[in-house]
């Protein structure tokens, strides 16, 4: 096994970011995490494409289901955490929490707010337009965003100007309960482009080396000044909409076989392991990620909590 | 034999099921009834506030709608204005900000724009309040629409009323916001100090009038939502110092009744509005406005506000504690109010 092999690299990141989302889940286990967790797990092959193609420079809006976005962008994952765990430590000195990370040196942010990433990445593209910059902006979406009036009115701003913007839909089949096929209009969202004047690509988003390509792609065509893309990369979502979710309308055999048959992770191994790579060297991977991951949550832990004194803090630009 | 519920079962009911009950006791006592949301249908409300409901009345009368809140608010004024009854859920009330449009420029201007002639009897059910969401998940906002006119704002604190407020809602021929708590949502009719016992019958609160919920001859309490549950909490704390709080749920903020505050501001000098909105430009001075207003500026010796000290809600717990008006912070605020009392 070669170390630099992008393909081994590929596979360290997803297993970087599952584990990453476990640290969180133990955390919220522990009580310090609140509110509506929403974990990524089964979606890391997406997040692993983007780190290949995103450069310093460009800029994520993401979503509430934004932490593998953010790592990819290069958002320190200390800090993350320590925001996911509401610490003075964190990126937002605890104040925006989990749906909120915001990294200005990365141009990294996110909402919770379904479909309101997209204008937002809209406005860094107009951006790096104006300034002659070749930054592309990314807004990433969820299948449930791209039913949304902002989505719509992001690639008609973006379409008509030619803009430097990936509209990056993951669509992993659920709005919380509500079925895409059961309130889409068409069978994909790629096909939409066209109305846009947008490229529209579909690709296998539990393939990390065919969304490695196809996001490489979009980052080329955008960044060149060939206008918008419209990526969507079909993908499961392994655990319930937010961590407390009952999960009732979905089978328990239905979620046992998506973590078997769609995990990328389980899926790029067994690539892997056809092609000669051997167990030993990706077993020894995954418990050197797990244990970096678990010396991170406990660094994280000892962080302290924001002083209640400062809760009204920080609204204004002198309080900075 | 008959199987007699136990004493106690409706006791053991969520909040949710209360509002469930009044949904479904509307929708067959009237065909044009309908439901339309997020996850209303077959989950049956991220609440379970709709539970039960698609499977009795059918796709075609509850219908889960995809994330387009601007096209399926402004379908309820259609819906409403086509004859129809429709009760729209927005899931958290921070969803509002998509579709405001369609709320404010129509469901609450149409009526009055066309001379009283359109109806548009449409229902916004909405869940506000702090549960450890962070800023884009937390709000209340029940004082931005009482300031934009048009639009009946009801807000349930009690079991009974999440039940009876939600069935005149529906009834009602205005436009009506219901903004439902999160906490509340979370929490069992037992659970509450506002009396567990609902009928399983119909219930139809009068939307407007205010409640007494507890009695007391020093300090006056308007509050609303969870506020209620908090402030009894404080005022039966204070109680064995000799403080007596009398605590009034508004339960609506429009209209707001004023006669029952002020009627209980006059006998008792003084006044404290709790509110989990914002303090600045809301419900709290409103309040206080329209009491001095109403009985002069002498007649009170003490006011006071507890409300969001104008800042977007924390994410950090310790902060949320912090800005939010809990039961502590309100008898604080009642021992200093009542020194003299
Ligand atoms: C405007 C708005 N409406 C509703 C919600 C509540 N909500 C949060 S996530 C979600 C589902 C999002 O589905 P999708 O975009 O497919 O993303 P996924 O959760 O599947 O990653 C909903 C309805 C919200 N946050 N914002």
């Amino acid at each position: 096994m070669r170390p630099n092999d992008p393909r081994i690299l590929r596979h360290r990141r997803m297993l970087e970011m599952r584990a990453f989302d476990e640290a969180c889940l133990e955390a919220l286990r522990r009580g310090e995490i609140h509110g509506e967790l929403h974990t990524g797990i089964n979606q890391e092959a997406i997040g692993a494409a983007m780190a290949e193609s995103l450069r310093p420079g460009d800029a994520v809006v993401s979503t509430h289901r934004n932490h593998f976005h953010a790592l990819a962008k290069g958002v320190p994952a200390r800090a993350l955490l320590a925001e996911i765990l509401e610490r003075e430590t964190g990126l937002c000195r605890g104040r925006g929490g989990h749906m909120h990370p915001f990294h200005p040196p990365t141009n990294f942010s996110a909402t919770g707010i379904v479909g309101a990433s997209l204008p937002v990445a809209l406005g860094y593209a107009q951006a790096f337009r104006l300034r002659g910059e070749d930054h592309v902006a990314v807004g990433v979406t969820g299948d449930g965003g791209s039913h949304t009036g902002a989505f719509h009115e992001t690639l008609v701003i973006a379409g008509a100007r030619r803009l430097p913007l990936v509209v990056l839909v993951e669509n992993n089949a659920l709005a919380i309960s509500v079925g895409f096929g059961d309130v889409s209009p068409t069978a994909t969202v790629a096909e939409r482009a066209g109305a846009w004047g947008a490229r529209g690509m579909l690709v296998d988003g539990t393939d990390v080396d065919a969304t490695a390509e196809a996001f490489a792609a979009a980052m080329e065509q955008a960044r060149g000044g060939g206008g918008p893309v419209l990526l969507e990369a079909t993908c499961t979502r392994a655990r319930g909409h937010f961590e407390g979710d009952p999960d009732t309308y979905r089978t328990r055999e239905e979620k046992r076989r998506l973590r078997e048959e769609r995990d990328p992770i389980a899926l790029h191994r067994a690539r892997l392991l056809a092609e000669g790579v051997g167990a030993d060297a990706l077993d020894r991977m995954a418990a050197e990620v797990r244990a970096e991951t678990a010396r991170l949550l406990e660094a994280v832990r000892a962080d302290p909590l924001p002083d209640p004194a400062g809760a009204a803090l920080y609204l204004w630009a002198e309080e900075a | 034999m008959r199987d007699e519920p136990s004493p106690g079962t409706r006791a053991a009911l969520p909040i949710p099921a209360l509002i469930a009950e009044a949904l479904a006791g509307e929708m067959a006592r009237d065909p044009s009834v309908l439901l339309l949301g997020e996850d209303v249908g077959r989950l049956g409300g991220v609440f379970g506030a709709s539970r039960g409901l698609l499977e009795r009345f059918g796709p075609d009368r509850v219908m889960d709608m995809p994330i387009a809140e601007m096209a399926f608010t402004g379908m309820g004024v259609g819906l409403a204005m086509a004859g129809m009854r429709p009760v729209v859920e927005i899931m958290f009330a921070d969803f509002v900000g998509v579709c405001l449009e369609q709320m404010v420029n129509a469901a609450a201007k149409i009526p009055f724009m066309s001379g009283g002639r359109q109806r548009v009897p449409v229902v916004f059910k909405t869940a506000g309040g702090c549960i450890g969401s962070a800023a884009q998940h937390s709000q209340c906002l029940w004082g931005l629409f009482g300031h934009l006119p048009g639009m009946k704002v009801v807000v349930p604190s009690s079991p009974m009323d999440h039940k009876g407020l939600m069935a005149a809602a529906i009834r009602c021929d205005d436009p009506v916001l219901f903004v439902e708590h999160k906490r509340l949502l979370l929490s069992k009719a037992r659970d509450s100090l506002q009396g567990a016992e609902v009928p399983e019958g119909e219930v139809v609160t009068p939307i407007g009038r205010a409640r007494v919920a507890r009695a007391g001859g020093d300090v006056t309490v308007a509050t609303l939502s969870l506020g209620v549950e908090h402030a009894l909490r404080a005022a039966a704390e204070v109680a064995p110092e000799g403080i007596g709080a009398e605590v009034i749920d508004l339960r609506s903020v429009v209209p707001l009744d004023m006669e029952t505050v002020c009627a209980s501001v006059a006998r008792t000098g003084r006044l404290l509005v709790v509110d989990e909105d914002y303090l600045s430009f809301g419900l709290s001075g409103e309040v206080v406005a329209r009491c001095l207003e109403a009985l002069g500026p002498g007649a009170l010796r003490q006011v006071g506000r507890l409300a969001v000290p104008d800042v977007p809600i924390p994410a950090a717990l310790p902060l949320e504690r912090a800005v939010l008006p809990g039961p502590e912070a309100i008898a604080a605020r009642l021992r200093a109010m009542a020194v003299g009392a």
